[in-house]
């Protein structure tokens, strides 16, 4: 028998349904911090190409080899095959320039200082600026985050309506709601398109008009400020207080385990932004979440935070230097 | 009378499309990867040539309406008219309660099946979207449903119930369905015929072994009895799923291991079985090649593999107070003739002797693989569900 023939399969569509442009088949990310690398492995799970973009080959060399580390634990969970592995890496390639995301109909922008954990509005304007220069005109941009920025980014664009602001929940792996943030100029098909790549990737996706926190961590933060409040006044212990809400409220993880997963910093200029945004006093960080923050003790990525931790994030104690 | 046969999985189509007249399969092929990149429809040429069409497909139905155009076209193709395919019929996985026969799908069946996704996550929703798609592409077209659980509706109650609360079946239809039940059904008649014997009056235990497996005990024409349950992970060790398991080792697991309910799933589901006790693989070549080689684990998954097979057909022995016919079927049960004569060893006592010999020649087609004086008839009798489906679909129609 003579060997596989393959064809284009194109010429044998019947024209019965309406042509569609395949959507999300190449999507960009740039800045693989631990957001980036988030939506790298979820999108190249989905089964589409990913393009992601950082500063140096050494931290695309680290990038890489934290893929791989996540996978492979996927993998001792049994949550992943070796082969489903293999077929997910092919799918990502790595870039340091911005031509290579031609073809992206999905842009999105995770950049992050890798020292403080901030963000710089100017940068990441300028990169919204430059997607906007380079991309089809169809191409959505979007950022990735829980703060007001979206109506800001894309301001100054001219394409405006084609920015969107997206919130992957990092609490927990089954935690697959998307945060579909719509700005002031978001048009209504892009935010469409957005349900859509939500439904690909398997998340729930939530619509939120724009609003500091979104829902998610408006909600988390408030409670977060409540707990620490609770600790400086003696109320009751660190222990007692995570499990009124694991054990009474049913939740996955504490309150202050919850913090240390998202990331300190995260929690205080979210919190900062919504007590500008809301002068309400209960957004404001209390004064523990700020003692957390100045002393760099910002949760799990720096090894400590409201508990300390090893170096595969597992706690190992609370942190006691809190109380003194 | 051209009746297409639809298999829809969660991210493939497999078809088959059959002259009725001569029961031959004109065309047969599959898509793979829906919704996914690298999707590509392949399809076998009736001199076996082999052909794959890349390029995106998006969902089911485009999927669909590709098999149409490849149907149609001029180089692949064997009809000039979409008209010429007089009625499609789809196997459905879980049919619960409902449904014990094939049925004609009307806006009330399709509602029933909807009430059956439940039951069944994984493989329903494709199965409606096929349904879906036939009714906007061939809306005149008549479509058949034909169930994996039908023909084990004939189940007593007393085989179906779990040891559960009650209440829970009453609540959420949680009882022992089975499954293959166009391939037992097949298996069981097609050995009748085979041996002209009356398939009312036999007792027949067939084992469908290949990646899924399960044994049917089936009594008059009747299934008394099958491995498989509310879902396809009870009964015999599969390629990658446990089969039968200590309930109280799952929440132990889940506590050491501080795995969620899916987690859990996907543990019993993908990492289990022949591939978990291996540590190799699920497929039975690389596993023979491991044995070969005296690898202690392979050597321990094949074992563990057979010995759960004759340990089933003790069991529905039982069940049937003794047994006529027993029907080897499935990818390994027609071709492994290693795992036939283990399950078959040491069996003399019960009427079942085997004929090495000819087990061992034996690949893949309907032959008798016990000696003259064998009480048990044994049988290959390799399966035909896309075949089944299709007869099935033509009675309904000939109604």
């Amino acid at each position: 028998m003579s060997e596989l023939i393959i064809e284009p399969i194109e010429k044998y569509g019947l024209n019965i349904s309406h042509e569609k442009k395949a959507l999300f088949s190449r999507v960009g990310v740039v800045g693989a911090g631990k957001e980036g690398r988030t939506i790298i492995s979820l999108t190249a799970s989905a089964g589409m190409d990913v393009v992601f973009m950082d500063e140096s080959q050494e931290r695309i060399d680290f990038v890489f080899e934290e893929l791989n580390r996540v996978m492979d634990q996927k993998i001792s969970k049994w949550g992943l095959t070796q082969s489903e592995k293999k077929v997910i890496m092919n799918r990502i390639t790595p870039t340091l320039s911005y031509d290579d995301f031609a073809g992206c109909d999905l842009v999105i922008e995770c950049t992050r200082y890798s020292e403080s954990g901030r963000r710089s509005t100017p940068i990441r304007k300028n990169i919204f600026k430059i997607l906007d220069d380079s991309l089809e005109p169809d191409a959505i941009i979007a950022t990735n985050g829980p703060t007001v920025i979206i109506s800001e980014l894309a301001a100054d664009l001219v394409h405006k309506e084609r920015c969107v602001s997206l919130y992957f929940p990092v609490s927990h792996p089954d935690a697959r709601i998307l945060e579909i943030v719509k700005g002031m100029y978001t048009s209504e098909e892009v935010y469409n398109k957005m349900e859509i790549f939500a439904q690909l990737i398997n998340y729930r996706p939530h619509r939120i008009n724009e609003s500091n926190g979104n829902v998610s961590i408006r909600l988390l933060t408030t409670m977060l400020n409540e707990a620490c409040q609770m600790l400086l006044e003696r109320v009751s212990s660190m222990e007692s207080i995570e499990e009124t809400f694991t054990i009474i409220y049913g939740q996955r993880y504490g309150v202050f385990r919850l913090a240390d997963i998202i990331g300190i910093e995260r929690i205080v200029t979210i919190m900062e932004a919504m007590f500008n945004d809301f002068g309400e006093k209960h957004y404001k960080p209390n004064p523990l979440l700020w003692k957390l923050y100045r002393s760099n003790q910002l949760g799990i990525r720096t090894g400590k935070g409201f508990y300390i931790y090893d170096e595969n994030g597992n706690v190992i104690s609370e942190n006691r230097s809190l109380f003194n | 009378m051209k009746i297409l046969v639809l298999n829809c999985g969660s991210s493939s189509i497999k078809y088959k499309l059959f002259d009725m007249k001569s029961n031959g399969v004109i065309a047969q092929g599959g898509v793979e990867k829906i919704g996914m990149k690298g999707s590509f429809l392949k399809l076998t040429l009736p001199g076996g040539q082999k052909v794959q069409l890349e390029g995106e497909i998006l969902e089911h139905r485009a999927g669909i309406e590709y098999i149409f155009g490849v149907l149609l076209s001029e180089k692949y193709g064997c009809i000039r008219s979409l008209d010429e395919i007089d009625a499609v019929g789809h196997r459905v996985v879980h049919g619960g309660e409902r449904f014990n026969t094939s049925v004609l799908i009307t806006e009330e069946v399709i509602e029933m099946l909807k009430e059956c996704i439940e039951l069944a996550p994984l493989h329903n929703p494709p199965n409606l979207k096929g349904i879906y798609a036939i009714q906007e592409l061939l809306p005149h077209t008549p479509q058949v449903s034909v169930f994996d659980t039908a023909f084990h509706q004939t189940m007593p109650d007393y085989a179906y119930v779990y040891g559960l609360p009650y209440s829970l079946y009453e609540k959420y239809g949680i009882r022992r369905y089975g499954f293959h039940g166009t391939s037992h059904r097949y298996v069981s008649k097609r050995a009748c015929e085979f041996l002209n014997v009356p398939y009312e009056s036999q007792r027949i235990i067939t084992a469908h072994i290949g990646n899924g497996v399960s044994i049917t005990a089936i009594k008059n024409g009747k299934s008394m009895d099958t491995s498989m349950g509310m879902t396809p992970v009870e009964g015999l060790m599969m390629g990658t799923r446990s089969g039968d398991l200590d309930p109280g080792v799952i929440s132990y697991i889940m506590e050491k291991e501080h795995m969620s309910a899916s987690g859990m799933s996907t543990l019993l589901n993908k990492f289990s079985g022949v591939l978990g006790v291996s540590g190799l693989s699920s497929d039975m070549r690389e596993i023979n090649a491991g044995i070969k080689e005296n690898n202690p684990r392979a050597i321990l998954a094949l074992k563990t593999y057979d010995y759960r097979i004759k340990k089933y057909i003790g069991a529905y022995s039982a069940v049937l107070g003794g047994v006529d016919i027993l029907v080897f079927t499935g990818g390994v049960g027609e071709n492994q003739w290693t795992t036939r004569s283990a399950v078959c060893k040491d069996m003399e006592y019960m009427g079942i002797e085997l004929d090495e010999e000819l087990n061992r020649s034996a690949r893949a087609k309907e032959v008798v693989i016990s000696k003259p004086t064998s009480k048990v008839k044994v049988l290959i009798i390799p399966t035909d569900e896309e075949l089944t489906i299709a007869k099935d679909t033509m009675k309904i129609l000939e109604k």
